[in-house]
């Protein structure tokens, strides 16, 4: 996997994108979860949330480097 | 109803727990694993200029072309060079014919007793046929220097490699010691890896090294050959009068500087196209 990405001749690395890709797939899961009433069972859905996201974020990063 | 809620602490605590583990390693990831996006490949460009003055007659490479060690990259005029040959060849049968005249003479005076010739004139044709030899053997350097001369008249190349910078034509005047075109080695292809002083605890001589050229294509691979043990202080030019010139910097923020590694090739593949100059992301998998 290569640790950048070019985009017409600039160079970003694939965190970027990946941090993108992390947010909508936390937005569908959260939706997913919403829908199936799972928010119920949680303590705190907010801190529950941002922890969904920095788990898929960090996971997709740590696949990366 | 004490379990489900007990559930719902666990659960919570449990997935930032996860999230806060995931971010530790991501940033140790980031910040201490020795990589850097600033490679640079690195080759020997050889600037070949001629040994000796001349017009240039015949240039018979191109740009860019692949040569090899003993190529002849262009001629220059030899006419000159033949001609002074032909001189100092003459220059030394002259030497000799006056050595050997000399020689004999002395010879023939050394064995006549010393009623016929003085000493004093034996002597002297003895030290005059001596000087005669050293002029002799002068002469001989100087058609050897001559010869060289007119073999120097081939420019030929220094080593394999490519020829780039061919700024050289025939009708062009070359003057001796002033390089006309530049040949890069081809066996001399490496990496100057530019990593931030930070990452270079864990950077090791024979560390293997992944390389992905920006260009794309296969990743290649290598190994660190050598760090570099100094680069420039920029904050102490030495000011007028021999003072020092210290740059006030922040107290807070502070910019890791990069310390060149030299990295070689483990093998290049075919179909690789390197210029010395590429950029190139340089990942070092640490032995721990």
């Amino acid at each position: 996997m290569p640790r950048e990405i070019e985009l017409f001749g600039f160079f970003m690395p694939t965190l970027l994108p990946m941090f993108l890709l992390a947010f909508g797939l936390q937005w569908l899961l959260d939706s997913v979860l919403g829908r199936l009433g799972f928010y119920a069972h949680v303590w705190h859905p907010s801190l529950f949330r941002f922890s969904l996201f920095v788990c898929l974020f960090g996971a997709m990063g740590l696949f990366l480097y | 109803m004490n379990a489900k809620s007990l559930l719902r602490y666990v659960l919570t605590a449990a997935i930032f727990t996860i999230a806060a583990l995931v971010a530790i390693a991501l940033w140790r990831h980031y910040m201490y694993s020795p990589w850097t996006r600033d490679g640079r490949i690195r080759a020997d460009v050889i600037s070949v200029a001629p040994d000796v003055s001349g017009i240039v007659v015949d240039v018979p490479v191109l740009e860019n072309q692949l040569v090899h060690k003993g190529d002849v990259l262009f001629h220059i005029d030899a006419e000159r060079y033949r001609i002074a040959l032909v001189q100092a060849n003459a220059a030394v049968d002259a030497r000799k014919a006056d050595y050997d005249l000399k020689r004999r003479e002395a010879a023939r005076r050394a064995t006549l007793s010393g009623v016929v010739v003085s000493s004093e004139s034996q002597e002297s044709s003895a030290s005059s046929a001596s000087a005669a030899a050293a002029l002799y053997q002068e002469a001989q350097a100087a058609r050897d220097t001559a010869a060289l001369n007119l073999q120097r008249t081939e420019v030929l190349a220094p080593v394999d490699g490519y020829v780039t910078n061919l700024d050289v034509h025939p009708g062009d005047y070359a003057t001796a010691g002033r390089a006309l075109l530049a040949v890069i080695d081809s066996h001399s292809f490496r990496i100057n890896g530019y990593f931030e002083e930070t990452k270079l605890p864990r950077l090791h001589v024979g560390d293997a090294v992944s390389i992905h050229l920006m260009s794309g294509g296969p990743i290649l691979r290598g190994h660190v050959e050598s760090l570099a043990r100094g680069i420039t202080d920029r904050d102490n030019p030495s000011g007028p009068r021999l003072l020092a010139d210290v740059n006030p910097t922040f107290n807070w923020v502070r910019l890791a500087q990069r310390v060149p590694v030299r990295i070689a090739f483990d093998q290049i593949p075919d179909g690789v196209v390197l210029a010395s100059g590429m950029t190139c992301t340089v990942i070092v998998k640490p032995h721990d």
